[in-house]
């Protein structure tokens, strides 16, 4: 719909297009489209960052108490660029990036294992809730999971 | 079932006690998305309508601004919940939250110009066709505008609401964001809408981060905004008036206080 296309970049016409060059520079490290300011659209991009961070540890609790102060940067500096998955994927996509670093806190680690002890995730779909009876690992927390029921066998190192 | 009258505060379920405990409440709303659609209401948000209190549904991902046509389910899903809660009214943004495959996860604002009006307008109509009660629109809040606008703020939203024949919901935390952000005058864009078609007003708080003005919902109302709710008030007093608050919730008696401010300055009684 509109007005004939513009190259995409012009400054009328294919509203589409210039749509999503905007929400590409905003949500997935895309170039600032022509004619925008740079200052307030990058003060956007960051309060967006911001929202999704706070979005993202209401449903991690504990891995952003773990980080605490550190959490809006440690979320920002991994999420700049990345669209959301939805904030449960989020979460759990930076907790295991910070596994594997070695930089996920306690708090986080059992967090992070009781979510792989009750809940299926392959990074890619959606979690699925876990039939068979299972143990979630993370930074040295053992959580087991049986009909439904969570145990913390062995906390995080602290 | 009328519209919403009165001083009325965002429904959320963390400060669902808090709310329930309002004794001269009359009028909450509810993010739509948050509700599911066959019900029953969420606890809380049932006893209050029990008690005759007006629920208006506000929806924040329907994307009527978007260059596609608005998704018929997510549509249906408010028409759903203005049913569940038996509304007199349902609002939503002039915005676009996603956009060639991405999530904004944001109110995203638009040009201002003919073919953006001609989006909304498409948008709100086939929204409208499925909806049983009627629609406000609410302008938004952005820190940045397009380069290529053909219209002003308030020519902009009353060729939508022309068209469409919608209510407006004003927010009045929104005007001053932007009238603050832009070295621009709140007064000369109230000076220019359609009071009379405001359904209900929106005051909110924000705060000052990096030079900018940002609408957080987590910080108390500034007085520049309650300023600007009296200043709206004198003009043509928006038949309600809500506090929203998302987030970093205050104790109960700083609420109290936002909301005996925001009666105080719009001349309604007070609902604590």
């Amino acid at each position: 719909m509109g007005g004939p296309p513009t190259g995409g970049a012009g400054p009328a016409g294919d509203l589409a297009t210039r749509q999503a060059e905007l929400v590409a520079t905003l949500v997935a490290g895309g170039p600032l489209p022509s004619g925008f300011a740079p200052a307030p659209v990058d003060a956007a991009r960051r309060a967006l960052l911001g929202k999704r961070g706070g979005d993202v540890a209401r449903h991690w609790p504990l891995l952003a108490a773990g980080l605490g102060a550190t959490w809006p940067a440690t979320f920002a500096d991994w999420a700049a660029g990345r669209p959301t998955n939805g904030s449960l994927r989020d979460g759990w996509d930076l907790a295991r990036e910070l596994r594997d670093r070695g930089t996920l806190p306690a708090l986080g680690a059992e967090e992070l294992a009781t979510r792989e002890a009750v809940t299926r995730y392959d990074g890619r779909g959606g979690p699925r809730p876990r039939r068979l009876p299972a143990v979630g690992r993370a930074g040295g927390a053992v959580v087991v999971q049986l009909a439904g029921r969570v145990r913390l066998l062995r906390p995080a190192r602290r | 079932m009328t519209g919403p009258s009165g001083v009325g505060i965002g429904w959320r379920p963390e400060i669902a006690g808090f709310v329930a405990d309002l004794p001269g409440l009359r009028f909450v709303e509810v993010v739509a998305e948050t509700v599911a659609p066959a019900g029953p209401p969420p606890p809380g948000l049932a006893e209050l309508r029990g008690r005759g209190v007006t629920v208006v549904p506000h929806g924040v991902k329907l994307s009527l601004g978007g260059t596609e046509p608005v998704d018929p389910a997510r549509v249906a899903h408010l028409a759903s919940v203005a049913a569940l809660v038996d509304a007199p009214l349902v609002s939503e943004h002039i915005a676009f939250v996603r956009a060639g495959g991405l999530e904004a996860g944001h109110l995203l604002p638009l040009p201002r110009s003919r073919e953006a009006v001609a989006a909304v307008v498409a948008n709100v109509r086939r929204a409208q066709a499925e909806l049983p009660v009627p629609i406000a629109l609410e302008p938004i809040a952005a820190l940045f505008d397009w380069p290529d606008d053909e219209l002003d703020e308030a020519a902009f939203l009353t060729e939508i609401l022309d068209a469409t024949g919608a209510l407006l919901l004003l927010d009045v935390a929104n005007v001053h964001a932007n009238a603050r952000n832009r070295g621009r005058d709140p007064l000369a864009l109230l000076d220019r809408l359609p009071l009379d078609r405001v359904a209900y007003a929106h005051v909110a708080g924000g705060a000052e981060q990096g030079g900018f003005y940002h609408d957080t919902h987590t910080d108390p109302i500034p007085a520049e905004v309650l300023d600007l709710v009296g200043e709206l008030c004198a003009r043509r007093r928006p038949p309600a008036l809500l506090l929203e608050r998302d987030g970093r919730y205050p104790p109960a008696a700083e609420l109290r206080g936002e909301l005996d401010a925001l009666a105080t300055a719009a001349g309604f009684p007070v609902v604590t």
